[in-house]
């Protein structure tokens, strides 16, 4: 980091900006999430399957976060990692009413915690068991124990049960989030 | 019978070796041991239901085999729904009917002498399948039974005779219980319960498959392929539910395997109760004859140009879709199903064969690229897209258990070469496309085949009567190095030393004959005199003792201002004779012109 930006930063005159990656499998509501991100009028009311990635810019009251979605169809699933390298946070996203998949999802999970521009790094995890308004949706804490969250101890994370339509749940998530990047940037920002 | 009808040799195949332990290519979704379900392969199917994108999966549960019979529909781990089955099913399977918005599958299950449609989880419609003629003789005795003019042991006697004529499942449903009750009490019985109702030939479904009508997507109509037992193959328009073609075979159909489209072409491969294997293309009233296996069959899936054959002597065998066999293995243990696992990401297609050890084989080709180990033997499978995940494989235990497996994205089938099969084996050789020409080539081969052999015998006389007039000739000019003249019997051979322009011709005579010397022999040199100077043209030869090698040599010169070569003629004469006993042409080299 230059010495205008420490400076910019510490003077509140330039806001910090983080890049977070928003994964998990296909149809878990990873562009519903994103799309309560964004302002009221620039949402769009029907979310399609995303093909690809698409890059979502949002506000939040620490940081500005750039968002990388990323296609959760498996044969997109190889992108994830071309943005490993550049991501300060991830958002990895869960339909908690899919119980078939699950599995799935705990094995994407590892596959990207076993990734080495990931695995060396204390980079934080926002777990958001989403859907829950639906019939067949598992707690949180079912969703946890699914994806074998207890043995994941060498990075910050947080779960939190949300409904993507809604909004609900979200901003708990969210803040949390950006709370840990700030955080985070900060401590980099005084190492230099 | 066809030629290419093909009878496996007893016991043949090698053994399948079991690999290494469980597979780490699969994630285990969903495991229910007590799901309670009794079903087989043919009765699971997957579909959209609700056009939603989540596909679910339904499986006509046999129940206990007499009561509790179901069909069942899951939705990820759920159980969604489930209705009650009035007879035990024989098959289940999803279509399209109509192409009316939203395009919701129907799902048709057979069972006894009928089709029952489901559109939308609810009954739709009831195919009934026609009823046969009854034989007339069978229909009189009943008749006379029933009028009490037959008793029932003479009844036995007249069915049981037309049972020997006709076969089993050429007589109605009543006969056939009733030849199956054993004594003479019960067929009485029997006989007073049956005897006023009306005697009907039904048949019932012992099979049944799907045939896309003109259109090959997924949404496309598909008409109805039913196996029935009286060793028919049915046809059914999906909209009218008329038949549309109907086929004879020689034995009832238990597996089918479908492809190709109605209006175009297609081929319905059937596996039958007698062990044979037929091929129904579309505009034949008849099953083409295509495999006789020496065993039943247990399953049949078909993949690519390979039709694959579980049998219950516990080998699975691999034949062409002309019946030619390609391949047999034999497992440890007995085949219980057989499924096609079709891997369209990795542009796969292997085939899962579950035996009686709890084990699921998975082959490519004939190797195995994989093993499940299960806790229960295997009863049916089926892998396809389930919810929302491509490679779902779905494992229905003996004991009743449910096991949902999905592929690990990053899994791969690597044919094991260690497991003793060999790589030479797997290694196709790339045969060309043949051209236009060629088969155009062939084509006209085949058809002036006749004419061509006596074109060719033609020439072949030809070059042997030139042959034999050149000899002649030969022998008449003695232009051939060895007399073969009985008065003089002498071998010529000549030599060419030196570089040029200045040659040495070397000639050596023998004399062949036994005793007889000759005597007053020349050797004359004859060539062009513009190439060539030769020294002494004619040379006396001295009289030649039989076996005793003379020779003679003179210098030749090229004289040619051009440094051609000729040839140089070596004549062997006799005195007062016009003819020359020998001759020999000699082919001189290109000098070497010092200049
Ligand atoms: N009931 C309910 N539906 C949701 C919720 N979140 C998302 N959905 C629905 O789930 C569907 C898929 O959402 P998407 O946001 O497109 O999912 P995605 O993760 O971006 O999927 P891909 O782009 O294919 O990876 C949409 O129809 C959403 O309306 C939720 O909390 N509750
Ligand atoms: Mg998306």
């Amino acid at each position: 980091m230059g010495l205008f930006d420490k400076l910019a930063f510490s003077l509140g005159l330039k806001k910090r900006e983080a890049n977070i990656l928003v994964v998990g499998l296909d149809n878990a509501g990873k562009s519903t999430v994103l799309n309560h991100f964004k302002p009221e009028d620039q949402r769009t009311s029907d979310v399609v399957p995303t093909v690809g990635y698409n890059v979502e810019k949002f506000k939040t009251k620490s940081v500005g976060l750039t968002a990388f979605d990323m296609s959760g169809q498996a044969r997109y699933r190889n992108l994830w990692e071309a943005y490993y390298q550049d991501c300060q946070g991830i958002i990895f996203v869960v339909d908690s009413s899919e119980r078939l998949r699950l599995v799935v999802a705990k094995e994407e999970l590892d596959i990207m915690l076993e990734h080495p521009l990931i695995k060396p790094r204390r980079l934080p995890i926002l777990f958001l068991a989403n859907k829950m308004d639906l019939r067949d949706a598992i707690s949180s804490v079912k969703v946890s124990a699914a994806l074998g969250l207890d043995r994941l101890t060498d990075k910050p994370w947080h779960i939190t049960a949300c409904n993507a339509v809604t909004g609900d749940g979200l901003h708990e998530g969210i803040d949390w989030l950006s709370q840990m990047i700030k955080d985070a940037v900060d401590k980099n920002a005084q190492k230099l | 019978m066809s030629s290419d009808v093909l009878r496996p040799e007893e016991g043949g195949g090698e053994s399948v070796v079991a690999t290494g332990q469980d597979s780490d290519k699969w994630l285990t979704a969903h495991n229910d041991p007590v799901a309670g379900l009794n079903t087989f392969s043919s009765c699971m199917a997957l579909a959209d239901l609700s056009a939603d994108g989540e596909i679910k999966l339904i499986i006509a549960d046999l129940g206990s085999g007499t009561h509790n019979m179901k069909l069942k529909v899951y939705k990820g781990t759920q159980l969604s729904s489930e209705n009650t089955l009035i007879d035990m099913p024989t098959g289940v399977i999803t279509f399209h009917m109509d192409t009316t918005e939203p395009q919701l599958p129907a799902v048709a299950v057979a069972s006894g002498s009928y089709i029952y449609i489901y559109k939308n989880l609810r009954p739709y419609f009831k195919f009934t399948l026609p009823t046969l003629e009854v034989n007339p003789l069978e229909y009189d005795a009943w008749n006379q039974a029933r009028d009490d003019l037959l008793d029932v042991s003479l009844l036995y006697e007249i069915l049981d005779s037309l049972r020997h004529e006709v076969g089993e499942c050429g007589l109605t449903t009543r006969s056939q219980r009733f030849l199956m009750c054993p004594d003479h009490q019960s067929q009485q019985n029997f006989l007073d319960q049956h005897k006023g109702f009306l005697l009907k030939r039904q048949t019932v479904v012992t099979a049944i498959a799907t045939l896309k009508k003109s259109y090959a997507e997924e949404e496309a109509i598909s008409c109805l392929v039913l196996g029935t037992e009286s060793a028919n193959v049915f046809i059914l328009d999906p909209e009218a539910f008329t038949i549309l073609n109907s086929v004879s075979l020689p034995s009832v159909a238990v597996f089918l395997s479908v492809f190709g489209l109605y209006d175009v072409e297609y081929r319905i491969i059937v596996a039958c109760r007698n062990g044979h294997v037929y091929t129904l293309k579309r505009g034949v009233k008849v099953g083409r004859p295509t495999i006789e296996l020496n065993s039943q069959a247990v399953g049949l899936v078909r993949r690519d140009k390979n039709i694959f054959v579980a049998t219950m002597d516990r080998n699975l065998h691999c034949f062409s879709n002309k019946g030619k066999r390609l391949w047999t293995q034999q497992m440890d243990s007995v085949i219980s199903c057989l499924e096609l696992i079709e891997i369209k990401s990795l542009n796969l297609r292997l085939v899962a064969v579950a035996l009686e050890d709890r084990r699921v084989l998975i082959f490519k080709d004939k190797y195995v690229v994989d093993t499940i180990h299960m806790e229960a033997p295997v009863s049916a499978m089926l892998f396809g897209r389930f919810g929302r995940e491509d490679n779902t494989f779905i494992l229905v235990m003996k004991g009743g258990g449910l096991h949902i497996k999905i592929l690990r994205r990053k899994a791969r089938f690597a044919a094991d070469d260690s497991s003793g099969l060999g790589p030479a084996a797997a290694t196709r050789l790339n045969v060309p496309k043949k051209t236009k020409l060629f088969v155009d080539q062939t084509m006209r081969e085949r058809e002036n085949s006749i004419q061509m052999h006596r074109v060719f015998q033609h020439d072949l006389y030809k070059l042997r009567l030139n042959t034999a007039r050149q000899y002649v000739r030969a022998l008449e000019t003695s232009s051939n190095p060895v007399s073969i003249t009985q008065t003089e019997p002498l071998k010529l051979s000549a030599q060419v030393l030196g570089l040029g322009p200045t040659f040495k011709i070397k000639v050596e005579l023998q004399n062949t004959s036994a005793s007889s010397p000759s005597l007053g022999l020349m050797v004359v040199f004859h060539a062009d005199h513009h190439v060539y100077n030769v020294q002494n043209s004619v040379i006396q030869v001295p009289m030649l003792v039989p076996g005793v090698a003379h020779v003679v040599e003179t210098l030749v010169n090229n004289v040619s201002e051009l440094g051609v070569a000729d040839t140089v003629k070596v004549l062997v004469v006799k005195e007062n004779s016009t003819r020359p006993v020998l001759t020999a042409l000699i082919s001189m080299p290109v000098a070497d012109t010092v200049s």
